[in-house]
């Protein structure tokens, strides 16, 4: 661990007064040495987070979350033998297949929370990161991070993960299931995701543009 | 205890950015973030009435979620439609109870406990109630946060549906039950996100202020 005296462990979370989001109640956040996470004192709502090294760890995530969720894609995810025949699933054909039995709007919906929400999260979270570390925000920022805040909860990969595990279940006694390469990469996307999620701090974001736009 | 509303702030959704709100607010206007563009609101604009419609709408697509099958499973000529707790029900008879407790989790218990905290926030806050605020705003956290994972069974059909399809001998077709699940899950998710928990302290306050007030502050 690279430490330095002359810099104590803390960041200046610029906005030292805030109100509670779940409860309004305006409180002093005192400096947050590392890893430390300030609750709401009446409702112990999550008011900030000083992650360590947040920035890089987040971008490292997100860019491999990015190669693993192209190879995902590229290959099928499980394969079904049965009766002589070999059939793959792959992301999309999971979202397509409901299309051709009648189901648009459900295959819209996998398609959304499987493919686009998930890459757009990805790319969305990337670029952003890479604006906040070369310190180079533009009017697009705000808006395109503020968009990736709203549909965070809409990225569904991990549920997908659980669906996997109990359709091999499911069908182990009646079919042959071929674990397929995606699999692999795709379980790796999903701990690559909860580690980002779980590094990611959006007030890095948010303390740029405030020390930008001279406000807060 | 100074909320930011009784300072007269507003607190910015997305950055939490503290605003001055302006004295002579016209009714139709509308105040943006300095910091990230958003637009700001005291509470979320129509909170209770907008929960109220998404939540009716979810409960009345409760039923067919639970009446009509969500799929069929035709494997060498056998096989019938399956509704939700029927497919539980079928899985407990095969002997796989983990899966069992696991989709009756996600796909029961999680969308009632969803519809019924909801509703019961609801009427807490238009009954005033003062009741363990702490302890309700939990169960919103709560709730926000599991409502998502009943999408699960909605998956696990994508998948058989997309893997099972082996011409006359085995194949899964979706059944009308599947998108009014998908619609609760849904909708279900959206009411959890338009309602705001600062109402549920909002009650208090009022009450600390009428009883200040009272002493002659």
């Amino acid at each position: 661990m690279k430490s330095n005296s002359s810099n104590p462990p803390q960041i200046d979370t610029q906005i030292s007064k805030i109100a509670c989001p779940d409860c309004d109640l305006i409180q002093t956040i005192p400096p947050l040495s590392k890893n430390q996470i300030a609750h709401c004192l009446r409702c112990h709502a999550t008011l900030f987070k000083n992650q360590e090294n947040s920035i890089n760890r987040s971008l490292a995530f997100a860019i491999t979350g990015l190669i693993l969720f192209i190879i995902s894609n590229l290959f099928p995810l499980l394969s079904l033998k049965a009766l002589g025949l070999v059939q793959e699933g792959t992301l999309l054909t999971a979202a397509l297949s409901l299309f051709n039995e009648g189901q648009p709007l459900l295959s819209l919906l996998m398609l959304l929370t499987t493919i686009i929400f998930p890459a757009t999260t990805l790319i969305g979270t990337i670029y952003i990161l890479l604006q906040v570390k070369t310190n180079n925000i533009n009017r697009y920022t705000a808006p395109i991070f503020r968009f990736l805040r709203s549909t965070d909860a809409w990225g569904m990969l991990e549920i997908l993960m659980l669906a996997i595990l109990v359709t091999l279940v499911k069908l182990g006694d009646i079919a042959d299931v071929i674990l397929g390469t995606s699999l692999y990469a795709f379980c790796l996307l999903i701990l690559s995701l909860t580690l980002l999620s779980h590094s990611l701090n959006p007030h890095d974001v948010w303390n740029k543009l405030r020390t930008k736009n001279r406000c807060g | 205890m100074i909320t930011a509303r009784t300072a007269g702030l507003v607190s910015c959704h997305f950055c939490h950015t503290l605003s001055k709100l302006p004295k002579n607010m016209e009714a139709n206007s509308v105040i943006h973030c300095p910091c990230c563009q958003s637009s700001l609101h005291s509470r979320h604009p129509d909170s209770l009435r907008r929960t109220w419609a998404l939540l009716i709408a979810a409960l009345i697509l409760y039923i067919p979620a639970n009446t009509f099958p969500i799929m069929t499973f035709i494997y060498l000529g056998e096989g019938q439609p399956a509704t939700i707790l029927s497919g539980v029900m079928h899985l407990l008879e095969s002997g796989l109870w983990p899966l069992a407790l696991l989709i009756f989790i996600a796909s029961i218990f999680i969308p009632i406990l969803k519809l019924l905290t909801l509703l019961g926030l609801l009427l807490s806050i238009h009954f005033k109630t003062h009741w363990r605020p702490k302890d309700r705003t939990v169960m919103y956290r709560v709730t926000e946060f599991v409502g998502r994972w009943s999408m699960v069974d909605i998956f696990v059909i994508a998948l058989l549906v997309a893997l099972v399809q082996f011409g006359n001998s085995a194949t899964v077709t979706p059944g009308i039950g599947a998108p009014a699940f998908a619609a609760v899950v849904i909708l279900t998710m959206f009411a959890a996100h338009t309602f705001d928990p600062r109402l549920i302290w909002d009650t208090i306050e009022t009450n600390q202020l009428d009883s200040e007030d009272n002493n002659g502050k």
